[in-house]
């Protein structure tokens, strides 16, 4: 059985193509994934992901049991905020990437689907040696993802000016007669200036027509999980279970800003010391130079066919119209600008390394 | 003439004498989603019955394409190589794949009318 979220009937009457992702039936693409992904760097794009996990930590300890849970440091998260962290296993591995959002009273962590249930369980069973209560909220909510330019003005038709406070990376709740409480924050996966939205399962489809409506007048576009990965990957950020698993550490992956091992103890941080200075390849990206498609699994080799490494992950950029994809190179070639060879089906073809992102973005880190 | 289909959802339409022009069907296209990449044979190449003489690649994933005669290639369509969606837009006009000089004109006989390859299409649903 696949879950469906409370979006769904909205997904079968636009006549999206659905997808099996993680147990959840999402939409792939409502019209043409190149067409949507295109849509949200010109103006804006609306995503069900209702799929990601959304667990809530309550409890007097629960600051405390963050910091040790997470790579980042917790104790620098202010109410109203949110930030990026990693779970790690002992061995530094990574369990999953969440988000972590203050909201004063408590912390929730929005987590990917496919680890939700894993992730819920390695919380309950560390949060026992701690004052926490730990919930999983995750069925009685929708998440929606406006990204865009026109996100802003969008959401302030369609709620009102009050949204427009949240600068990047900020949270909190909004009431509203017509959808409930909303916990918004201003941020999202597509390297776009944006909104995530939770709303209460009973005023999903209410809030998901309205912005539609609203956003007629900006062109929005529904958007599928197939311009959502094109669009992340143009940004440069690693998607969980492709890029990096339980085997990947932070430093390979490229996310050694949103570890703190001079801050603080976690679980993880005695074997991140360790690997810290051994690291022998890096996730980095290529942008193909002969029309090819690398896909996740082939071999990136070097002028001589010696493997370099492996692609994760591969789109076309509708936005680059080009081809461009990440992988692990040997460090010597995690650097912009070396020659590579992605072998599809036997041949090698030329792509060129290229630092993230893919292309400038638009949104906006400070404040 | 009018237009006959392959069980693997490529076209043919006989131009003139024994050549060809060979496509993908418009629903195929529909089901591939965005196209993004063809490779297609040499002029020159000759291939078997339901050999495959290419690869479509769509955003969503990689499929042979088999030409559903035995034939030479005598023309490969530049412009969906350079222009992949035209596949999308225009799948059984414009975005034709590769012309061949057929072998055997009795395998025309094999293959499907419009009217059948609806209803296996609407069999395979």
């Amino acid at each position: 059985m696949l879950f469906q979220t409370p979006l769904y009937p909205e997904h079968i009457n636009q006549g999206a193509k659905l997808v099996d992702f993680a147990g959840w039936s999402m939409p792939l693409e409502y019209t043409s994934m190149l067409k949507e992904a295109t849509q949200v760097r010109k103006m804006a794009g609306l995503f069900d992901v209702s799929h990601m996990g959304k667990i809530e930590i309550k409890g007097a300890q629960a600051e405390k049991f963050l910091q040790y849970l997470c790579s980042n440091d917790i104790a620098s998260l202010q109410r109203g905020r949110m930030q990026y962290n990693l779970l790690l296993n002992e061995r530094g591995g990574i369990i999953d990437d969440v988000m972590v959002y203050n909201l004063g009273s408590y912390f929730l962590l929005v987590v990917n689907a496919a680890c939700a249930s894993k992730d819920f369980s390695w919380l309950r069973v560390q949060g026992e040696k701690f004052e926490v209560a730990i919930e999983d909220k995750a069925s009685f909510y929708a998440l929606l993802a406006l990204q865009g330019k026109a996100a802003a003005p969008i959401l302030e038709q369609t709620l009102d000016s009050a949204v427009l406070t949240l600068s990047y990376m900020s949270c909190g709740v909004f009431y509203y007669s017509d959808f409930g409480s909303l916990l918004i924050s201003r941020s999202g996966y597509s390297g776009e200036d944006g909104f995530e939205i939770w709303v209460e399962n009973e005023f999903a489809r209410r809030l998901w027509q309205r912005l539609q409506e609203v956003g007629r007048n900006y062109h929005l576009a529904l958007c599928g999980l197939g311009a959502r990965d094109i669009l992340r990957l143009e940004a440069g950020y690693p998607l969980y279970g492709t890029d990096m698993d339980e085997e990947t550490n932070p430093y390979e992956a490229g996310l050694g800003w949103a570890v703190k091992l001079e801050y603080k103890d976690f679980i993880g941080r005695s074997s991140l010391e360790k690997l810290k200075r051994k690291i022998r390849r890096r996730r980095f990206g290529f942008v193909m130079k002969e029309r090819g498609f690398a896909r996740s699994g082939y071999p990136i080799l070097d002028a001589a066919g010696q493997e370099l490494g492996v692609v994760k992950s591969g789109v076309y950029s509708p936005n680059l119209a080009q081809f461009i994809g990440n992988g692990f190179l040997d460090s010597e070639y995690a650097v912009e600008g070396k020659e590579v060879f992605i072998k599809i089906r036997n041949k090698p073809y030329l792509a060129l390394t290229k630092k993230f992102p893919f292309l400038k973005l638009g949104v906006k880190k400070e404040g | 003439m009018a237009k006959l289909y392959s069980k693997s959802h490529e076209w043919v339409e006989v131009q003139e004498g024994s050549r060809a022009r060979v496509g993908v069907s418009d629903y195929a296209q529909k089901e591939l989603g965005d196209i993004v990449f063809l490779e297609l044979p040499d002029v020159g190449k000759e291939f078997h019955k339901a050999e495959q003489f290419g690869t479509i690649e769509s955003t969503k994933s990689v499929s042979d394409l088999f030409l559903p005669l035995a034939g030479k290639i005598v023309a490969v369509n530049q412009a969906v190589i350079d222009n992949p969606a035209l596949v999308n837009q225009d799948p059984e006009g414009e975005g034709w794949l590769v012309e061949i000089e057929i072998e055997d004109k009795t395998q025309l006989e094999e293959l499907l009318s419009p009217q059948d390859y609806r209803s296996f299409i609407a069999q395979e649903h």
